[in-house]
């Protein structure tokens, strides 16, 4: 019973918690199921987007713009992985770590410490909701409100003749040069269009939290994957729509098991291990179940 | 030279080693020269690793030449990069699973190739004046394919996926079509299915058409010109009239003829 309240307790943070991870949650989907090319480089999009918000709404600019920049900035990032990868012929997942690595001092730089709190400024929290930042639930009510717009728009693009070519590039690079595709640019939009939406939600996550710090980025790579895969087992991956909402509805499920583990009595600094222990576990699946099956 | 007199592909000398100048050292074409003229459909035949499928690829520019020129149109294109050689030619490849998109629908395939070469835009990925004439194409393959537009690829077999592979390089007309060993992955009836939608859509626009096979009764039955590979030289180059002589012995004979007269003089 004790469990229970707990966990009733924390379902309305949790909730809103979840629907602020869904962005960057879309933003691991994309490289790792659009364009077929692992890549960590979130782990430095959410922090800058997070400083690049905070550094502005200081500076007196409004949210809105905050966002705006955000975004640009995510995409400068996510693009300059893909060029270094492409360029260079490092390997994705390298020219990952060395840009978020090169982004830790960036994010520093852009706030001129290591961390920037924001609470005396407007947010769109407290301009959409009201002066105190509004309720969790209500909080929760407007992120997906903005989720929704947003998956609308990820679904209308990747239907659009650049976006079905974008999904032909990740599902088929050789045939699609043959049809005249410069895959090399596609790869480099494809993970600026990841980086928009990793910073988008680090600019979200600095407004919900109202400060943002260089480390926030630290996991989200992991929970994004996990919430990825956990909404794929929940919706599956057969139509576009089923892709684009795995990872939300993956975020949002990742929280509330969260929650109740909290609620369990679990020590919150466990649970990275055991969210790496999950994505594990479901990497290894397919692999586990080939063995079983030639066992019988 | 006037525009209409133009070959619709002249190959001037083209070289290409692999890892020179080390133990592994491989010189895939070494020399090879032929026009062809619009409209012609060559076959080319060669033992295995005789460098047919590199040559393609250097047409198509997967591979760089080391030296040489690929003319298309008066123009060299021998630098060009494979996504702009697209907008001259279009392939289909060994693999089935090489020539589409696994992941997206019949018709976005469709929609892909049918921009083959072009500018994409934010405008819709598919229009519906389109989807009839994907079906339209569809339907000559007589696969039942035009009722499934909004089926993925991936739940394709083989022979479908090199059917329709077939179908997205030649729905917008290309000037130069290249078919690798296009149905040797196949069981022999899509092959045979493939191979008659191959002669109707070449025939239907008069397609330049170069056609790797190892089949050699397909290379006596089809096209107006042969070209026999050997050690990345062209060895021998029947015209239309030459072709239509030879028999798949008789070819076998010529091939042994030029292998061993080489041999001799070297
Ligand atoms: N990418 C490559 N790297 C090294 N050697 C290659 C490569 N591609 C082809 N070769 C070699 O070049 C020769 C010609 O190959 P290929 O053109 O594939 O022959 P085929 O006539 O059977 O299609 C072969 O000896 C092959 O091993
Ligand atoms: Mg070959």
């Amino acid at each position: 019973m004790e469990i229970l309240s707990t966990y009733l307790n924390l379902l309305p943070v949790s909730l809103a918690q979840g629907a602020v991870y869904a962005f960057v949650a879309l933003g691991v989907m994309i490289p790792f199921r659009v364009l077929s090319l692992p890549d960590l480089t979130s782990e430095g999009t959410f922090p800058l987007g997070g400083a690049v918000l905070a550094t502005l709404l200081a500076a007196g600019f409004n949210p809105v713009a905050g966002l705006l920049v955000a975004i640009g900035a995510g995409i400068l990032a996510g693009g300059a992985t893909a060029l270094i990868h492409l360029l260079l012929k490092i390997p994705s997942l390298l020219a990952g770590i060395i840009v978020l690595t090169m982004l830790f001092s960036i994010n520093i730089r852009i706030m001129g410490k290591p961390n920037t709190a924001i609470f005396n400024y407007e947010t769109i929290f407290t301009e959409l909701l009201n002066a105190d930042g509004g309720a969790p639930l209500s909080q929760f009510a407007l992120l997906m409100a903005i989720i929704l717009g947003v998956c609308g728009l990820l679904f209308w693009f990747l239907h659009t003749e650049i976006g079905v070519a974008l999904r032909s590039v990740g599902a088929n690079q050789m045939m699609s040069r043959a049809q005249g595709l410069p895959t090399k640019w596609y790869i480099v939009g494809g993970l600026g269009l990841a980086g928009a939406l990793s910073a988008f939600g680090g600019a979200i996550m600095a407004q919900f939290q109202s400060y943002a710090d260089v480390t926030m980025g630290a996991g989200v790579l992991i929970i994004g994957l996990a919430s990825t895969i956990l909404g794929e087992a929940l919706v599956g991956t057969k139509t576009l729509v089923r892709q684009i909402a795995a990872p939300v509805v993956g975020a949002l499920v990742y929280f509330q098991v969260v929650a109740v583990a909290l609620a369990l009595g679990m020590e919150p600094s466990d649970l990275r291990l055991l969210t790496g222990i999950f994505v594990l576990c479901t990497l290894a699946a397919p692999l586990i179940a080939k063995r079983v099956a030639r066992m019988r | 030279m006037d525009e209409s007199t133009y070959p619709a592909i002249r190959v001037e000398d083209i070289r290409r080693t692999f890892h020179p100048g080390t133990v592994q050292e491989k010189k895939a074409l070494r020399g090879v020269s032929f026009d062809l003229r619009p409209g012609e459909f060559a076959v080319v035949i060669g033992s295995n690793g005789a460098g047919k499928s590199t040559l393609l690829n250097a047409l198509a520019g997967e591979i760089p030449v080391d030296s040489g020129r690929i003319v298309a149109n008066g123009t060299e294109i021998q630098n060009w990069p494979v996504h702009r050689r697209a907008r001259l030619m279009s392939r289909v490849f060994q693999d089935p699973m090489m020539g589409t998109a696994a992941a997206l629908t019949i018709e976005e395939n469709l929609s892909i190739a049918a921009r083959r070469g072009q500018r994409r835009s934010l405008r819709f990925g598919i229009r519906k004046s389109e989807r009839e004439a994907f079906r339209a194409k569809l339907e000559m393959l007589g696969l039942g394919l035009e009722n499934r537009l909004s089926d993925r690829v991936d739940l394709l077999s083989g022979g479908q996926r090199q059917s329709l592979t077939l179908v997205m390089a030649t729905l917008k007309q290309p000037q130069l079509l290249l078919l690798d060993e296009h149905t040797a992955a196949l069981d022999p009836r899509a092959a045979a299915l493939v191979m008659r939608a191959t002669t109707e859509v070449v025939h239907e626009n008069a397609t330049t058409t170069l056609m790797v096979t190892h089949n050699m009764s397909h290379a006596i039955e089809f096209g107006n010109r042969l070209l026999m590979i050997h050690e990345g030289k062209v060895i021998l180059d029947a015209s239309a009239e030459e072709k239509s002589k030879l028999t798949a012995g008789s070819l076998v004979d010529r091939f042994h003829d030029v292998v061993s007269d080489r041999m001799v003089l070297s």
